[in-house]
């Protein structure tokens, strides 16, 4: 399969994917190298001497699961781009992969994009927690992506495209799509309560729990601004929503 | 960045963005409207959005009356491409006490002779038409068919659609720090955005239109008041007119989208610009729909919010010019019905502005009329 597809399959991973004690101790190396061919920058990058010294340069390059700490210098210096850093320990549910990415634009960091698996085919959402492109990585920028753990050996790349689609329904309360509010930020509405008021998009009984975030990030997606810069609605009383009977005494709010 | 206009208006709400639409229409050019926040982000935004022609004095009535015939045709006037979500349901003002009964009829002999379709209903009737009401809590109600409301982002988006398709300029998070008079006439608005040359400046600041008029040394005799609002969970349509009660102090209407808009006013609410919510208002707001409305306790509320309602002593609002200062005008103190004013606002005060005849006579309604000690009080405001 792999030679005529260029993916390989559970039996090639085998035998690069480090077992499970080493993958619950933090971030590792997964290096999806299976031809081989001379080529060895992933072992004279190492600093730590956690690749075997290669005695032919066509050797597959063996990685001491141990040594390596996932500091991620191999991703970039991987001219086959084969190189990946798992980090199984970053959230309760939640692992981040380390993807080396060379298409322009670049993700924006806070800015969710769609996880692909090694054939390309659209995977999960997750989250661009980082962009890193400093010049030692001499234009091979790396982009963390959180990505539900069960996916962590399965997302390979990304597309910019988010995973939800415009018939997407963010609204659930007012049946508002991630269409109607993609249009109206093309129409110039920059900010999450213009959006509210003109779509009712977060008006409805849940007060924008789920929708909000997702404008937010349409609206940083769209105007390059940061998540973390763009204001969040006003919140107004109540928390939860609650019967005229009961605030006025007595009955019970089911 | 500096630029000059012909016309900068302060505030993008309804009455700013109808005067901009009015004057563009009229070939004015350059015109600037200027807002600190997003359109409708002030007391526009925040109203209940309800629009009557059942008032008390003849000024109001046409006010009134030429508004909700605009508002029937605004979707197609103003080619917007959404809806304004206009619903003529009707206004059913309840009399709960013999002095309402008779203040009624006699405004309806009013209204009437002005082509006003209202009149005085039995509870019975009242009954027939909201049939979820408790009849035995009234002593009879004005009813007026053509009475109704609207969405108020989208009717101000409506405006403001049609005025920038002919050329209108709108600002938006904008703040005027400052106007320039120079020789006792206006010379530019300065923002935080740079400074605009221009020898018109049109006071339409909602609640803050008397901070405004002070940035020319006028003193407008006007207040901001909190008003108390919550709207509740959509449900299947149930009550077709907007319920009102002067003396019980109660508005209550149901949307289009099915969830019910209800608030009410309160003597001892802050005099200044806070827009906060109280407990105080949910307990009291939902005790008097309750006693009204009964059926209505079975649905969840989700949110309330407050707005401010620019207070003149008559309760009426200020259009046109300030003499001392030339090139300033007012379009303020709509003591909680600037809203439903704002078509006739954008007519009047462009009319103003052009030094034309007005299409209905509002020199009553103009700043002088303090000094003169003419006002004419509304009776009927909640």
């Amino acid at each position: 399969m792999l030679k005529s597809t260029g993916i390989p399959n559970e039996k090639d991973l085998e035998s690069v994917i480090p077992p499970k004690e080493r993958l619950a101790k933090g971030p590792v190396a997964i290096i999806e190298c299976f031809e081989k061919i001379p080529c060895n920058p992933c072992y004279t990058h190492c600093a730590r001497g956690a690749i075997k010294e290669f005695e032919d340069i066509n050797d597959r390059p063996q990685l001491n699961y141990d040594i390596c700490n996932g500091c991620s210098i191999c991703v970039s210096h991987c001219p086959g781009l084969a190189i990946f850093i798992v980090d199984e320990t970053y959230s309760d549910t939640e692992a981040l992969v380390k993807i080396p990415y060379e298409l322009l634009p670049l993700p924006v960091e806070g800015s969710f994009v769609t996880g692909m698996d090694r054939g390309g085919k659209p995977i999960c959402r997750a989250k661009v927690v980082k962009v890193q492109n400093p010049k030692f990585q001499d234009k091979t920028p790396i982009i963390s992506l959180a990505v539900p753990k069960e996916l962590s050996m399965v997302v390979r790349f990304l597309s910019l495209e988010d995973y939800y689609s415009d018939s997407t329904i963010i609204c659930r309360c007012e049946e508002v799509t991630l269409g109607e509010v993609r249009e109206l930020i093309r129409k110039g509405y920059k900010t999450v309560e213009e959006i509210k008021r003109i779509s009712r998009c977060g008006m409805g009984p849940c007060q924008g729990r789920t929708c909000q975030q997702l404008i937010m990030e349409e609206i940083a997606k769209a105007t390059g601004e940061r998540i973390e810069d763009i204001k969040v609605h006003n919140y107004r009383p109540p928390i939860l929503p609650i019967k005229l009977g009961r605030i006025n005494g007595g009955e019970k709010n089911e | 960045m500096n630029k000059s206009a012909s016309v900068v208006i302060i505030g993008g709400g309804i009455s700013g963005c109808a005067i901009a639409y009015n004057l563009a229409k009229k070939g004015v050019k350059d015109v600037i409207i200027i807002e600190k926040e997003y359109l409708s982000s002030g007391a526009t935004g925040r109203c209940g959005a309800g629009i009557r022609m059942q008032w008390g004095t003849e000024m109001n009535c046409r006010l009134a009356k030429y508004s909700v015939e605009f508002f029937e045709t605004a979707n197609e006037v103003l080619e917007y491409a959404g809806d304004v979500e206009f619903k003529q349901g009707g206004y059913l003002i309840i009399a709960a006490t013999e002095k309402e009964v008779a203040q009624f009829q006699k405004n309806i002999k009013l209204q009437n002779s002005l082509g006003i379709p209202s009149r005085y209903i039995t509870p019975q009737e009242a009954k027939e038409i909201v049939p979820h009401m408790d009849e035995t809590q009234i002593l009879g109600a004005a009813f007026n068919p053509k009475d109704g409301h609207l969405n108020p982002f989208h009717t101000t988006q409506a405006y403001a659609d049609a005025a920038v398709r002919l050329g209108v300029e709108i600002m938006k998070y904008t703040e005027v720090t400052g106007i320039k008079v120079e020789n006792g006439k206006i010379a530019g608005v300065q923002t935080d955005k740079g400074y605009i040359s221009t020898p018109v400046v049109v006071n339409a600041a909602g609640g803050h239109a008397q901070i405004i008029s002070e940035m020319v040394g006028v003193k407008l005799p006007l207040y901001s008041e909190r008003h108390q609002i919550l709207v509740t969970e959509a449900v299947e349509p149930m009550q077709g007119p907007m319920f009102m009660s002067f003396s019980q102090n109660i508005y209550c209407q149901q949307t289009p989208h099915g969830s019910f808009i209800m608030g009410r006013g309160d003597p001892t609410e802050p005099r200044d610009l806070r827009v906060t919510s109280s407990w105080e208002f949910l307990e009291e707001m939902a005790k008097t729909c309750i006693r009204f409305l009964p059926p209505l306790k079975d649905i969840r509320m989700v949110r309330q919010w407050a707005g401010l309602y620019n207070m003149s002593p008559d309760a009426q609002p200020i259009y046109g010019p300030v003499k001392d200062v030339e090139g300033f005008f007012l379009a303020c103190g709509y003591s909680g019905h600037g809203f439903m004013f704002g078509p006739v606002t954008g007519v009047v005060v462009s009319e103003s502005i052009l030094g034309e005849e007005h299409t209905i006579p509002v020199d009553a309604l103009s700043y002088d009329r303090f000094e003169k000690g003419e006002l004419i009080l509304e009776p009927s405001v909640v």
